[in-house]
């Protein structure tokens, strides 16, 4: 034997929890079906953290029918002022804060300095692809300022590992289900009691009756970004938490899968966003435990909205997306 | 119109002219200037892009490797100098920047610092050249057959795996071995390596599960894993996948032995993101961090202080290919043809991993190191020395 | 010598890929930010042939192109269905799927690429770097007159109609499905061959040669150089095909200057530098008619 053996410790994990009641309800209910329960919730935690970067890009579109791949810098942005915040400050709200008002500024002066003057050029081509470049700008100075190594978010989740029957949710499941939850009903309350939230639903439905109803639709524009910027920083902290990474590029991935679920959710439906959001994720979680990666996880998103999309050409749940 | 067309065409001939000049008046640098007392070395890493942190480091251990070698008198009196190119890990910038080297920079040598595409892309052009790279980390089977000028220093995969399968089997006890890596040549080559050798050793192998580059959430793969019965994963990985599979192992409390492999062998990328949840996690990989050797001490120590965190195995490999080419000018001459002939003779040669000498089609043959992570560090856990596991196949 | 012919096929690819989406995107007006993909198609289908069948350059040359011009016909039937940014994301995921597909089937090298395909070959000669330069802009040449064809013939209105009101173009009796059909067809039967070029100028490929970001550079190509005209087009391509070996001298702020460029000219010249309207476009057009006033006088 060629290996030389100095100590030897195997990795055992000792807080391994399974209940007599969990038990009898797996046997009960088949080990498939134990499985399957388990994927949906895996599948449903994933879809929640999608939801909440696709709500920030949603917002963006309902009003502007901009493709904000920029908006995934904000994600980006919000995890590395949030981590700075949260170094010196040991405080999670002023972390929060931090990413979320570096986020509103920044979406602000980009909707003022770049997104409003183009979009008067009628080509939808042209804020997409001054989106890319901003994205790529910001990449890299996240790059040049905080170097291309990952940095830690190391805040720990106060919640333990909770078993329902067979099914386990884990501490950042829970985590990541409450605080999208609670997102989802504020955004919910901006949206249907505030007065500029209603602006920005009647602008997003119909932008010229809005106007002409006298609606401030360059206060809403400015809502709409801000507020989008706002939820992407928010959802970058949380996963930058949830994955205990800060890097340069976290925001490349949600950059253009977030674009498939904006559209499967029919473009400019917040609702439609979170229900398309929960889809993906769970399409992910189901192919991943049951039929093995056939294909990349990203290929996937693209590949039900391609199918949908064919079947269903305004998206999942209709709405203000220009349809034919 | 036509008029305006061709005068458009000129137009835009005179800019790329324009253009042309500027790359060549910012390119063509002083290839001729090469005083005898300096030895050129090309090097070229991925320094920005996606994978700005590994081309970071491979360019900083360059940089280190260098100076130090000047430092210690050079190579018998001759300085050498770095010609450092980044490129993005992009293939057509690696073609280009081969042209560069061997056509316009007066180099004498090449090391790769960057992943399989980009090396396996130039290796043509240095061959065509004859011009010696020694590739540092890369693991694709093909760039070493690419002729007789391309060497590959860093572990074989095939041999990687075969190793990973010997520690399985004899280390960790293995009686059911589930498989996760990631769907790339470096994940394909190290099952082929460890699932060839498990055969052999009748170590029970589960079909592989292949995950993919930016791949984030891992519970659904591990659920499927965990109801597999597997008490042991061998999962070759890179940093940022890899620490959260371990993340998700310890969430979802799975008794399963983690064994990964060089892909996890860094402290910034891996073992601070994974913490504590690394504990007791076994890899094979080719730097000893817990080595007695003091070349192992000064370097870990040198890159520790000159850039305040700890070497990855990506920064060893890229300062043992330095080292590697030194000792081949010093044996044998500064000409592209000695320093070939340098490197091919090179035999049982001491650089922070043990290189035992290259084989006829100029893979490395070295030890592989076994690393458990403990209390945050990886730790001496074994070494394979066997040359019937550590020595790469011929075919 | 070598260096600049490898720096001219590479940017000459860039430009070719360029000019056919600019068919598709600048002329008929559709979004396709998947181009890649039939780059992609094209090259594997050379690599394919050539490694697997034994089939040389100029045979797999031809197979390429109609392999790219084939998927683009499925695109261009899609294209009837979906519109603007439902296709645009389309686009983007066709490009996902066929990338995954190489990456993923053991039959195109999965993840492992293609390697070993030959250089292009006339009788003795083994084309170099130095012939494959003259090859890629001997197509540039040859793409450059067929569109200008088409821009003047009947194809060229139509497609402009298109772009500009499909209701109204087909009112006027246009039959949009053909000539839709048919931008996409040609544009991505232009980038199949384009990919079979770099498939043996490369001799390696892998998935990763055709992702998303290469995508993103072409349409970055043709709208920052100007949608629709040929000289902006060729412009846009030598740009930011030659970007990052001549910025090379910024080494660590290449990404860095290559977003902002963006940034600016879609700010400032948001028809693109050479596009109708543009105001580098109108202050040359009236340098040169000037200039050509003054030839007349003499």
């Amino acid at each position: 034997m060629s290996v030389r053996k100095r100590e030897f410790d195997l990795y055992v994990e000792g807080r391994y929890r399974s209940c007599t009641t969990g038990l009898a309800l797996s046997y009960s209910l088949g080990a498939e079906s134990t499985v399957f329960l388990q994927q949906m919730v895996n599948g449903i935690t994933i879809g929640s953290l999608y939801s909440l970067v696709a709500l920030g890009l949603t917002m963006v579109y309902g009003i502007m029918r901009v493709l904000d791949i920029a908006n995934a810098g904000a994600y980006t942005l919000g995890a590395y002022l949030g981590v700075l915040a949260y170094a010196r400050t040991h405080s999670i709200i002023i972390a929060l804060l931090a990413g979320a008002g570096g986020a509103a500024i920044t979406g602000y002066l980009f909707q003022r300095a770049i997104y409003t003057p183009i979009k008067k050029m009628a080509d939808p081509i042209v804020p997409l692809v001054a989106s890319i470049g901003l994205f790529i700008v910001m990449e890299d100075l996240f790059r040049l300022i905080a170097g291309p190594y990952t940095i830690t978010f190391p805040v720990h989740l106060p919640l333990n590992r909770l078993t329902l029957g067979p099914v386990v949710i884990t501490g950042t499941q829970a985590v990541i289900l409450l605080i999208s939850a609670f997102l989802f009903l504020l955004l919910w309350i901006l949206l249907n009691k505030t007065k500029i939230g209603l602006a920005w639903q009647a602008t997003a439905q119909d932008t010229e009756t809005a106007m002409a109803m006298g609606i401030n639709t360059r206060s809403v524009v400015a809502f709409a970004f801000i507020l989008g910027y706002i939820f992407a920083a928010l959802a970058g902290i949380l996963v930058a938490i949830h994955y205990n990474a800060v890097f340069p590029t976290m925001g490349d991935i949600p950059s253009y899968k977030m674009l498939a679920i904006v559209v499967l959710g029919g473009l400019g439906n917040p609702l439609g966003a979170v229900v398309a959001s929960i889809v993906v994720g769970l399409a992910e979680a189901f192919v991943a435990g049951y039929i093995g990666s056939f294909l990349p996880t990203d290929a996937i998103a693209f590949l039900a909205l391609i199918i949908l999309l064919l079947v269903r050409p305004q998206g999942l749940l209709a709405s203000g997306g220009e349809v034919r | 119109m036509d008029e305006k067309i061709k005068k458009w065409l000129l137009l835009v001939s005179l800019f790329t002219i324009a253009l042309l000049m500027t790359a060549c008046g910012s390119g063509s640098g002083n290839g001729q200037s090469s005083a005898a007392k300096t030895i050129k070395i090309g090097f070229f890493a991925p320094e920005t892009g996606p994978e700005a942190a590994d081309g970071t480091s491979a360019y900083n251990a360059a940089k280190l490797a260098v100076e130090q070698i000047n430092a210690g008198g050079g190579i018998n009196g001759a300085k050498l100098e770095l010609v450092n190119y980044d490129d993005q890990l992009d293939t057509k910038q690696a073609v280009s920047i081969a042209q560069k080297l061997t056509t316009k920079d007066g180099v004498v040598a090449v090391v790769s610092g960057s992943y399989s595409g980009p090396t396996r892309a130039a290796a043509p052009i240095f061959q065509q050249a004859k011009m010696p790279m020694i590739s540092a980390y890369a693991v694709h089977p093909a760039i070493p057959r690419t002729g007789d000028y391309i060497f590959q220093l860093g572990l074989s995969g095939i041999v990687e795996g075969a190793a990973a399968a010997e520690v399985a089997k004899n280390e960790l006890h293995a009686k059911n071995v589930a498989i996760l890596a990631i769907d790339n040549d470096f994940g394909h080559t190290l099952v082929q390596g460890f699932t060839q050798r498990a055969g052999q050793i009748g170590l029970k192998v589960q079909e592989p599960n292949w995950f993919h580059f930016g791949d984030t959430e891992f519970t659904p793969v591990l659920t499927k894993i965990k109801n597999s019965g597997a008490d042991v994963l061998f999962m070759p990985a890179y940093a940022a996948e890899g620490s959260q599979i371990i993340r998700r192992i310890h969430d979802m409390g799975l008794k399963i032995q983690p064994l990964g492999t060089e892909g996890l062998d860094s402290t910034t990328q891996f073992l601070e993101v994974a913490g504590k949840d690394a504990n007791g996690l076994v890899i094979v990989t080719d730097f000893n961090r817990d080595s007695k050797e003091q070349v192992v001490k000064d370097f870990i120590k040198a890159y520790k202080e000159r850039y305040g965190h700890e070497p990855d195995m990506v920064a060893a490999s890229t300062y043992d290919a330095f080292y590697v080419l030194a000792e081949a000018v010093r044996k044998s001459g500064t000409t592209p043809d000695k320093i070939r002939e340098g490197i091919a003779s090179i035999k049982d040669f001491q650089a922070v991993s043990k290189i035992n000498g290259f084989d006829g089609i100029r893979q490395a043959n070295k030890p592989v190191a076994v690393q458990q992570v403990k209390d945050g560090t990886f730790r001496y856990f074994g070494e394979i020395t066997d040359p019937t596991i550590i020595t790469p196949p011929v075919n | 010598m070598n260096y600049w012919a490898v720096l001219a096929t590479t940017v000459g690819i860039w430009v070719l890929l360029a000019l056919s989406l600019n068919i598709i995107t600048g002329e008929a007006g559709q979004p396709n930010i998947g181009h890649a993909a039939f780059f992609g198609i094209g090259a594997y289908t050379s690599a394919v042939l050539n490694t697997k069948y034994g089939v040389d350059f100029w045979g797999a040359l031809v197979m390429a192109l109609a392999a790219g011009a084939l998927m683009g016909a499925v695109l261009g039937l899609i294209s009837m269905r979906l519109r603007n940014d439902f296709l645009a994301i389309t686009t983007i995921g066709l490009n996902f799927v066929t990338v995954a597909i190489f990456q993923t089937v053991p039959y195109f090298g999965g993840a492992m690429g293609i390697g070993g395909i030959q250089p292009p070959r006339i009788g003795g000669l083994t084309f170099g770097p130095v012939e494959l330069a003259v090859l890629s802009w001997l197509v540039v040449a040859l793409v450059v007159i067929l569109n200008r064809h088409l821009q003047r013939a009947w194809f060229g209105y139509a497609l402009r109609a298109i772009r500009d009101d499909e209701a109204a173009a087909a009112a006027m009796g246009i039959d949009v499905r053909r000539y839709k059909v048919l931008a996409f067809v040609i544009g991505t039967g232009i980038a199949g061959l384009a990919g079979s070029i770099y498939a043996h100028f490369m001799t390696f490929i892998s998935a990763g040669d055709f992702g998303f970001n290469i995508s993103v550079t072409i349409l970055a190509m043709v709208v920052l150089g100007g949608r629709g005209s040929i000289p902006g087009v060729l412009l846009g391509g030598v740009i930011l095909g030659m970007a990052p070996e001549v910025f090379r001298f910024i080494s660590d702020y290449r990404l860095l200057v290559f977003g902002s460029i963006l940034v600016l000219v879609m700010r400032f010249f948001p028809s693109g530098l050479l596009g109708q309207g543009s105001r580098l476009q109108e202050l040359l057009a009236g340098a040169f008619r000037r200039e050509g006033a003054g030839v007349r006088v003499r």
